[in-house]
């Protein structure tokens, strides 16, 4: 078992496992007038270090549930979450807070950032939140601004921000505390194709540059391209789609990323 | 020709209703604002009307169909007048009436009115007496014993009912403190209710019997005419021997009605202003609702509907919800109202006349009033907020950073729009004269004013507070006034609402304060003599009746007593105010000498002026008589009618005094008892030989007395904590009001909170996501009412400044005519502090509550 209070994991022993994020007999629904709509039924599957998943399905299929129950800020009917050997599903909201605070990264479809704090503010509220001195996070924080091409919008407020930019500084933000899951709910989805293409970039590079296992809902299928895994929510399950990962095995990733996203 | 197209509201009504349905919380606090602020109004309305009204009632019933009356110094009418004008002049349209104050145990603890009537003069005048079916229960059988048997008295049947005293049955009258024993020998049973509430506080004697109990031997109060014909006023006039006149009875009861007059307008000034928060509390109510609903408000235009059908939307809704507060305002006033009419009942007993009030009465005009204040309220506070609705455009479907952005442009013409409100607060609080409305009317431009420049004194403090925040508590405390500013359309109307609440706090505190402080000093400059003795009274502050003259010779000759000095209390006409003054018949200075004066002749002391008193070459006469009458300095003689004709006395100083706002006149009791042929003694005060104990002295007297007459024996420190407690119960109602004005800004604040958690809780919801633990998000959430319940109390320090100052210095003096010290102590600016804090952060409790029941995920869903 993880103490949460000592919750951050490090990456040494996340690649020492493999399959690391743990759905067991997830159930979720919701009530809609006086019948409840199943959106995960049951769902059990496992997720690898180090890897990039894709979960594909028409909205209101249950994606973006998933992800929300992985990072325990929706709590399921039954079932549960582990990550690594811990089931976040049992522990309490604090505890679960604190583990998502240290362990987890997420990119929101709407950027979320915080209106009343700057870019740089944005990026290291996690850390803060944590207690972290700010003069020891900073340095880490402006690194990463320079990679997504921000570093002299550090003392910006987010209303002064295009949405491409606004969506790089909250990639920034999940990555900023170092945490070994990435979380991304349709981060282009708000984003016009040509900006989507460049966030995406930016998102997979800075992701698998640091070994991050990085699971991302998203409609579109060229994205699923680039993943090493791709599953398809429908009828409540998680379904692993494999022909499009067997059809681009042998090419370059990294090559293939900007002619598959491009408009 | 060009048709307007049929518009129905219908269709966008129902989503109001969807929405209320669904958001039920907004739509409550506009209900709740609405419903504090016109039961204030209402309650504080329907206290002074029930009081206005028992007073009219009960005057009503005494004057009955009379024009005139014939009315006399303290002594009284001589009864012989009364038979000189039936015999002489055959004037048969008159009616002997003698008139005093009684308590009666049996009857509970309200004072009673003793009427001594002649039942036969009564029918043109009074009906009572009637016998017709239904007035009561007596029969021919009882009007004789009524005339024939002394100590008879008749009483409203439903009164003796409730205390169980049947036909036949004995109660007490205390007339200053001498108790008799009389019997019930009719019981009035009026069959219209104002008749019934008349008489609740009135008992009828035959004239012999009153005169012996009021000890009026031989003497009239008043003797009532109908005067018809012009020709019969000269006829009246010629036999009236000196002391004695003719007055208007319409006129008389109106200038003692008119006596209250500053005191009611203060009452309602204050229930003004918790309606005045409540507006605040409205216009954010109704903002909040405009803002959340603007992306549909843009759909709705994009589908056809106009930007006045939106308009309208607000100010029905505004409508609709005013009037359920209204009403449910109209049931907590009257409920308040209760509470208030004994507080109020009390000042005026103590202050101005005496009331009996069992009950509020229910005036419809106070109800229709309440409705239309509480309707009107609302439309004004929901004006701007349903134009901003009607400017929603399609296409824009503003959202929240685009009003702020104008809220922010709004900020210099708000210093600006402080600046003239203040000019013109200030301007009308300098006009000469004592118009009081208008002095209010100042008080409120002032108090707006400051209201207008929260907003932009919030946005400067909240820049300034960032950095030290940011030490202090972090990322969240940095956040936490950004959060302030960021949202200050809604959160600078809330501490607008705390700190004008918050500055009434601050503006009367200081104001009772330095009222009590200048009377506390008052007192012990005043009250140098050891022991003070008066009858008992109906009311406190009041000296009705005078003391048995041989109980006062044992007093004054009692072993121990180094001096006395003696004064009789009485109301005498002055035709030059034509009005009654309170005069005292005083042979010695009870402060011997230490008594400040508001005004002296030049080159002369203390001692002059008692000396001029003692010899009969002038008066002294009290501050508030001065600024009421509007009298200058040096101020002229003035004049009183004496049983010898009306004579002017000269004034030989002026002197503070806080025991009636009416005006006060102190005479050498020689010259009173020449003047108006007047013996009796009120009140004694003792000076005792040094080293004899006051109080051992007291409780003595006490012993001694008990079984003569009731009295009241005081020593110095017991007295001047009467007078005290007779202050702090005055001032009782402004406490009550106070307190209420807080809990309307309060709820302002609560109902801020609650706009804010609610637009933010997508924010939140991502915070939380982000790793926000929830202890984090209290601590956000306290972080940010603190801060606006420090803005309040810092901004609530110099407007409550502003308010006291104005409330006594300006208000106060118009009002009552008291010059009081400003007493500021660190305590009132701590307290103003304390409030705005504690409130706010009381206020952040709930929404911090619901916060922690916030679904993450739904939050961040959530548009």
């Amino acid at each position: 078992m993880i103490d949460p209070k000592d919750s951050k994991l490090t990456n040494k022993a996340i690649m020492t496992n493999k399959k690391i994020v743990r759905f067991e007999n997830l159930k979720k629904g919701f009530q809609e007038g006086d019948r409840v709509r199943h959106v995960l039924d049951g769902v059990s599957v496992g997720f690898e270090e180090g890897k990039f998943t894709a979960l594909l399905g028409p909205s209101g299929s249950g994606k973006s549930t998933l992800l929300n129950l992985a990072c325990g800020i929706e709590e399921p009917d039954g079932g549960d979450v582990y990550i690594k050997e811990t089931a976040i599903t049992q522990m309490t909201d604090h505890d679960r807070t604190l583990f998502r605070r240290d362990n987890i990264g997420f990119v929101f479809q709407f950027f979320n950032l915080i209106p009343t704090l700057t870019t740089l503010e944005n990026i290291i509220l996690p850390q803060e939140l944590a207690g972290k001195r700010r003069r020891d996070i900073e340095p880490a924080a402006v690194d990463l601004l320079d990679k997504v091409g921000l570093a002299d919008r550090r003392d910006t407020f987010p209303d002064r921000l295009s949405g491409g930019e606004q969506q790089r500084v909250a990639i920034c933000r999940a990555l900023a505390h170092d945490p070994w899951l990435v979380l991304a709910d349709e981060p282009t989805g708000n984003l016009d194709s040509k900006t989507g293409v460049i966030v995406m970039d930016l998102l997979l590079q800075l992701t698998s540059e640091a070994g991050k296992t990085l699971i991302m809902a998203t409609h579109s299928p060229q994205v699923t391209t680039l993943a090493d895994r791709v599953f398809r929510v429908q009828g409540g399950t998680l379904v692993e789609d494999k022909s499009v990962i067997d059809s681009d095995t042998e090419q370059d990733e990294e090559h293939h990323l900007a002619e598959v996203l491009a408009p | 020709m060009d048709t307007q197209p049929s518009t129905s509201l219908f269709p966008i009504l129902m989503t109001s209703m969807r929405r209320a349905y669904r958001r039920p919380f907004q739509y409550i606090l506009f209900v709740l604002g609405v419903a504090l602020g016109v039961a204030m109004m209402v309650s504080v309305d329907l206290a002074n009307g029930s009081a206005t009204k028992a007073f009219e009632l009960s005057t009503d019933a005494i004057t009955g169909r009379a024009t005139h009356r014939l009315v006399s110094g303290p002594g009284g009418i001589d009864e012989e007048l009364y038979v000189q004008l039936r015999r002489e002049l055959g004037y048969t349209n008159s009616a002997p009436l003698v008139d005093g104050f009684v308590n009666i145990p049996e009857l509970g603890d309200q004072p009673f009115r003793l009427l001594g009537v002649d039942p036969f003069a009564e029918p043109p005048f009074r009906s009572y007496f009637g016998n017709q079916e239904g007035t009561g229960r007596f029969d021919q059988g009882a009007l004789a014993t009524f005339l024939s048997e002394p100590n008879s008295l008749f009483v409203l049947g439903s009164l003796a009912d409730e205390s169980g005293i049947p036909l036949g049955g004995t109660i007490t009258l205390d007339r200053a403190g001498e108790l008799t024993t009389v019997t019930v020998a009719g019981l009035l049973d009026p069959q219209d209710e104002s008749n019934q509430r008349a008489l609740e506080g009135i008992v009828f004697a035959d004239i012999s019997t009153a005169q012996e109990i009021l000890r009026m031997d031989g003497k009239l109060s008043t003797i009532d005419l109908i005067i018809e014909d012009e020709a019969d006023f000269a006829a009246i006039e010629a036999i009236l021997p000196t002391g004695v006149r003719l007055e208007n009875t319409a006129a008389s009861s109106n200038a003692i009605q008119q006596m209250t007059a500053a005191f009611e307008l203060n009452l309602t000034a204050l229930s003004l202003l918790a309606l005045l928060v409540g507006m605040f509390l409205i216009y954010n109510t109704v903002t909040f609702s405009v803002v959340q609903r603007r992306p549909m408000f843009a759909i709705l235009r994009c589908l056809g509907v106009t930007g006045g059908q939106l308009f309208q939307l607000i100010l029905v809704e505004a409508v609709i919800l005013s009037l359920v507060g209204s009403l449910i305002g109209l049931v907590l006033g009257v409920l308040l109202g209760r509470g208030l009419i004994g507080l109020i009942t009390q000042t005026i007993n103590s202050f101005y006349f005496v009331v009996n009030v069992r009950s509020v009465i229910v005036d419809p005009l106070s109800l229709v009033k309440g409705v239309t204040f509480g309707v009107a309220a609302a439309l004004i506070a929901s004006f701007f907020p349903a134009l901003e609705a009607y400017r929603t455009t399609p296409g824009s479907g503003l959202r929240r950073s685009t009003l702020e952005g104008k809220v922010e442009n709004l900020l210099p013409r708000l210093v600006i729009a402080w600046a003239i409100l203040c000019a013109i607060g200030a301007g009308l609080l300098a006009l000469p004269g004592r118009n009081l409305i208008l002095a209010f009317a100042g008080l409120f431009a002032i108090l707006i004013g400051f209201a207008l420049v929260t907003p932009p004194v919030t946005v400067w403090l909240m820049r300034a507070a960032v950095r030290p925040m940011d030490g202090l508590f972090g990322a969240i405390g940095r956040m936490a006034p950004r959060d302030i500013n960021r949202s200050l359309s809604r959160t600078s109307v809330a501490i607008a609402a705390l700190m004008t609440a918050v500055s009434v706090i601050v503006g009367v505190s200081i104001m009772i304060g330095s009222f009590r402080g200048t009377v506390v000093e008052w007192l012990n400059q005043t009250l140098r003599a050891d022991i003070y003795i008066s009858p008992t009274s109906a009311t406190a502050n009041r000296v009705e009746g005078s003391l048995n003259p041989s109980v006062v010779d044992d007093l004054v000759t009692w072993d121990g007593v180094d001096g006395a000095s003696t004064a009789r209390v009485v109301q005498v006409f002055s035709p030059q105010f034509d009005r009654e003054i309170t005069l005292a018949g005083v042979n010695g200075d009870i402060s011997r000498g230490s008594r400040p004066y508001a005004w002296l002749p030049s080159g002369w002391d203390h001692d002059d002026v008692w000396d001029a008193l003692a010899t009969g070459d002038g008066i002294i006469v009290s501050e508030p008589l001065v600024l009421r009458e509007e009298l200058r300095y040096p101020p002229e003689p003035i004049m009183l009618e004496t049983n010898n004709g009306p004579k002017e006395f000269p004034v030989v100083a002026v002197m503070y005094d806080y025991s009636s706002d009416q005006g006060m006149i102190w005479m050498g009791s020689d010259t009173y008892q020449t003047e108006w042929d007047d013996m009796e003694i009120s009140t004694v005060a003792l000076f005792v030989d040094p080293g004899t104990d006051p109080d051992t002295m007291v409780d003595a007297m006490r012993t001694e007395f008990n079984g003569r007459q009731d009295l009241v024996i005081n020593s110095n420190r017991s007295l001047r904590e009467t007078s005290i407690e007779i202050f702090d119960q005055t001032f009782a109602i402004t406490s009550a009001l106070r307190l209420l004005a807080t809990i309307v800004a309060f709820i302002g604040v609560l109902s801020a909170l609650m706009s804010l958690q609610l637009e933010r809780s997508r924010e939140l919801g991502v915070l939380r996501a982000t790793g926000m633990t929830l202890r984090q998000m209290w601590k956000l959430s306290f972080l940010e009412t603190g801060l606006m319940g420090l803005v309040a109390g810092l901004l609530a320090i110099p407007t409550g400044f502003v308010l006291a100052w104005v409330l006594i210095y300006v208000i106060n003096v118009r009002s009552f005519g008291w010059t009081l010290q400003m007493d500021l102590q660190p305590a009132y600016f701590l307290q103003a502090l304390a409030v705005a804090l504690v409130a706010a952060l009381l206020a952040a409790i709930y929404p911090s509550f619901k916060l922690g029941q916030m679904i993450i995920a739904s939050a961040i869903r959530s548009d």
